[in-house]
């Protein structure tokens, strides 16, 4: 059965490269540019995964983590934060967060598929 | 300090000297409670030191002392008088009997650590006044003879055998014609022996003194009579005597032509007791010399202080001044005894604060501590003193004296105020740093941020075109994004590195500690320049000593130290030189050596190579092959370890040698 994945980020460039490496690993990718668009598609498409960067222009991936994990919809969805973000900041929260994965900038683009379809289960 | 010392001096001087007086004498507090007490009060009143010291004086010796005199004394003249002298009190004492006793005293203030105290000297003169009583007892007799001897020699007779005193009457040749029952008892010598006898072969010639020849052969036949003729004498019976001889020289009686009456004074007994007297006088003297200089020793203490003193009395009018009072508050003395202490200065004295202080405060508690008042001087300006006052009683002939110390604590206010601002200053300064460190940090992360975001884009599209995920590439196509790609990794390196030494040098660089297998870990190291090493064609020796220790390290840090290390050597070494690696076990340490047979580091160069950015020119690197930062970065994460990082060469093309050490049991205590 095809892996769907929502993927958020604000870089138009970066939400590309990620779309088309999960879509070429298989993947049926739903994108958006903000944390609300995010929240409204997997509340709708209640997809496998959601890749999700940190900094967004309406709120932090993990403000929007917590609305997902309170909605029964879509708490039980795992969420990959792919984040530019390494030198520690934010840290605490998304190890906090259930169910989440953290993936540094640049990505390995030769093992970026692989390493979000560990965190399907 | 050392005035202190002095006084305490003085005091046991004092003690020292009351416990040597041979008459008693005893200190009493003002409650009349014995402060200290003489030995010889002891021995002559038969009472013990645990029953008096603390003790009022008339519960002494089971209450003997509750003497009426000696209340009267203590409790009525003294406080008025403040000094009496032979004061004469009569008393039966329980256990010596009655007693004659003569009472000096004195009133001192402030010694023996007591306010005020009284010194009570006690002499007895029960004896004295015996040997006074027996000695006009004998005159009355003498003129009682005198009167009578005309008349009546029988009589006269008699009464020489009643008196007490020794009585010897002698005719004109010195024999001995009748002598007193008392002579015999004193001079030890039998009647049988006497009478008849010539005076100077008396008890086996001991009479024979030549004062008493020439008493009685020059002095007498010219005058008739002589008083109080002093004889001092060694008998060989009753040891050294000191006599009193008074004579009369008496015409015809006892059947005689010429009668010399001669009457002996045994005063040896008083005499000590006048020596006696005469010391304890001296002594009493001394003890007074030592209170008077006392005395003058504390008004020398009030003008050498540095304190400002000054002693008011209580009309708060000047009594004296300390010369640092002079100094420090500008007035002279002409303006300032006498007069009432607001007055001072120009009336610049007035302050409210020490109206209520000398006038509500001081007669309430009679002393205070550190009042701080604050005042504007017309002639020094603004002053903060802090004010220490003491009344005391009767001393410099007043009845109640103020002794007000000032301490001007401006200065010392202005320093404190100064250091507050500092503080103050100084909180701010790192509040601001604080905030500058919180900034600079946030900078950092901010810009790692935005460095990484495009860089991802930049290296992942060059990735995914290299691989040809999306189709192929001609041989130039492929050429070009691998230079894109290479750079980009260049520089997410670069960007990498400076973030650490940032990190490091803010001090927020963690180490992630673990017990490392340093010689497969080392081994392993190398084979990531292996493929650089074959295809220079350069040798590469390794020699890991057999008992190098496994250490506790970070992992990561010490791959990224070697590798910068290993990586370097490879750059800077020409086709077919060598290089190598040596590990060896240093005390608590590793030391790790990378050295290299290239192209070194010429002496000017050596302070520049840890700057950052420094590379040296070389025809064997080129300018994308390292960042710069390889080798401080290094250095600064083994210091982090708690190692030490050192470059040597020879100089230019003679190759580099770098030294570092690990400690095997990291200090870093994460």
């Amino acid at each position: 059965m095809t892996k769907r994945a929502v993927v958020v980020d604000d870089n138009a460039n970066n939400l590309m490269l990620e779309k088309d490496l999960l879509e070429v690993a298989g993947f049926e990718v739903f994108v958006a540019e903000n944390a609300s668009d995010a929240i409204t598609i997997a509340r709708k498409e209640k997809p496998d995964i959601i890749v999700m960067d940190v900094r967004l222009p309406d709120m932090r991936g993990t403000e929007a983590a917590r609305i997902l994990r309170q909605d029964k919809e879509t708490s039980g969805i795992p969420i990959v934060f792919v984040t530019a973000s390494v030198m520690g900041e934010g840290r605490e929260e998304i190890i906090n967060i259930t169910n989440s994965g953290f993936i540094g900038k640049p990505i390995n683009t030769r093992t970026f598929a692989k390493e979000i379809s560990q965190f399907i289960k | 300090m050392s005035q202190k010392r002095t006084l305490t001096k003085y005091q046991e001087y004092s003690e020292g000297i009351i416990n040597t007086v041979r008459e008693p004498l005893i200190t009493l507090d003002q409650d009349l409670r014995v402060v200290t007490v003489s030995r010889s009060f002891y021995e002559v009143f038969k009472v013990k030191p645990e029953e008096t010291v603390g003790q009022l004086i008339y519960d002494l010796g089971n209450k003997q002392w509750d003497i009426p005199r000696l209340r009267e004394l203590l409790e009525d003249i003294l406080p008025k008088k403040a000094t009496f002298d032979n004061y004469e009190v009569e008393h039966d004492f329980a256990t010596i009997g009655r007693r004659i006793m003569l009472l000096n005293a004195r009133q001192i203030q402030g010694v023996l650590g007591k306010e005020r105290i009284i010194l009570l000297a006690i002499e007895d003169i029960t004896e004295r006044r015996e040997i006074e009583n027996g000695l006009e007892k004998t005159r009355k007799e003498l003129a009682v003879i005198k009167q009578s001897a005309d008349e009546a020699s029988e009589f006269a007779e008699s009464v020489i055998n009643t008196v007490r005193e020794p009585l010897i009457t002698l005719d004109q040749d010195l024999r001995v014609i009748t002598v007193s029952r008392s002579f015999y008892e004193v001079f030890k010598v039998k009647p049988e022996e006497t009478v008849g006898q010539l005076i100077y072969d008396l008890g086996n010639k001991q009479w024979d003194i030549p004062r008493l020849r020439e008493l009685l052969e020059d002095i007498l036949p010219k005058k008739a009579t002589f008083d109080d003729y002093e004889v001092e004498h060694d008998f060989a019976t009753i040891g050294r005597r000191i006599m009193l001889l008074n004579a009369r020289q008496i015409q015809g009686v006892l059947g005689k032509e010429r009668v010399i009456l001669l009457a002996i004074e045994d005063i040896t007994g008083r005499k000590e007791i006048e020596a006696g007297l005469e010391k304890t006088r001296k002594e009493l003297e001394v003890i007074k010399k030592t209170a008077d200089e006392a005395s003058e020793f504390a008004e020398s203490v009030i003008n050498t202080v540095r304190e400002p003193l000054i002693t008011l009395d209580q009309d708060l009018r000047v009594i004296t001044v300390s010369r640092s009072f002079y100094e420090v508050f500008k007035v002279k003395p002409e303006e300032t005894v006498g007069q009432l202490i607001y007055d001072l200065g120009n009336k610049q004295w007035d302050i409210p604060r020490l109206r209520e202080l000398l006038e509500d405060i001081l007669p309430k508690k009679a002393t205070f501590d550190d009042y701080e008042v604050e005042h504007d001087f017309a002639t020094i300006g603004r002053r903060i003193m802090l004010l220490n006052a003491r009344q005391i009683q009767g001393v410099l002939g007043k009845e109640r004296v103020i002794l007000l110390a000032i301490e001007d604590i401006t200065e010392r206010k202005e320093i404190e105020a100064g250091l507050g601002k500092a503080h103050e200053e100084l909180t701010e300064l790192a509040a601001e740093l604080k905030r500058a460190a919180r900034v600079k940090s946030e900078f950092l992360a901010n810009m790692s941020h935005e460095l990484r975001t495009p860089l991802n884009s930049i290296n992942g599209f060059s990735e995914v075109l290299y691989d040809e995920t999306f189709g192929p590439l001609n041989v130039k196509q492929k050429q070009y994004v691998n230079n894109v790609l290479t750079s980009g990794k260049h520089l997410l390196l670069l960007i990498n590195q400076i973030l650490d030494m940032a990190k490091v040098e803010a001090g927020k660089m963690k180490l992630a500690l673990s017990s490392l297998p340093t010689k497969s870990l080392l081994n392993e190291l190398t084979m990531l320049v292996a493929d650089m090493v074959t295809k220079k064609k350069i040798e590469m020796l390794i020699e890991i000593a057999e008992d190098l220790p496994d250490i506790e390290a970070d992992e990561l840090k010490v791959k990224e130290i070697m590798y910068n290390l290993l990586s370097n050597a490879v750059k800077f070494t020409p086709e077919g030189g060598k290089i190598g690696m040596r590990a060896n076990k240093a005390g608590s340490e590793i030391e790790i050596v990378v050295w290299d047979t290239g192209v070194g580091i010429a002496a000017e160069n050596m302070g520049k190579i840890f700057e950052g950015f420094f590379r040296v020119d070389t025809p064997y690197s080129r300018v994308t092959e390292g960042t710069g930062l390889g080798l401080p970065l290094s250095k600064k994460l083994v210091e982090l370890h708690g190692g030490k990082l050192t470059v040597e060469s020879e100089g230019l093309n003679k190759g580099t040698l770098v030294r570092f050490t690990l400690p095997v049991v990291s200090r870093m205590g994460v």
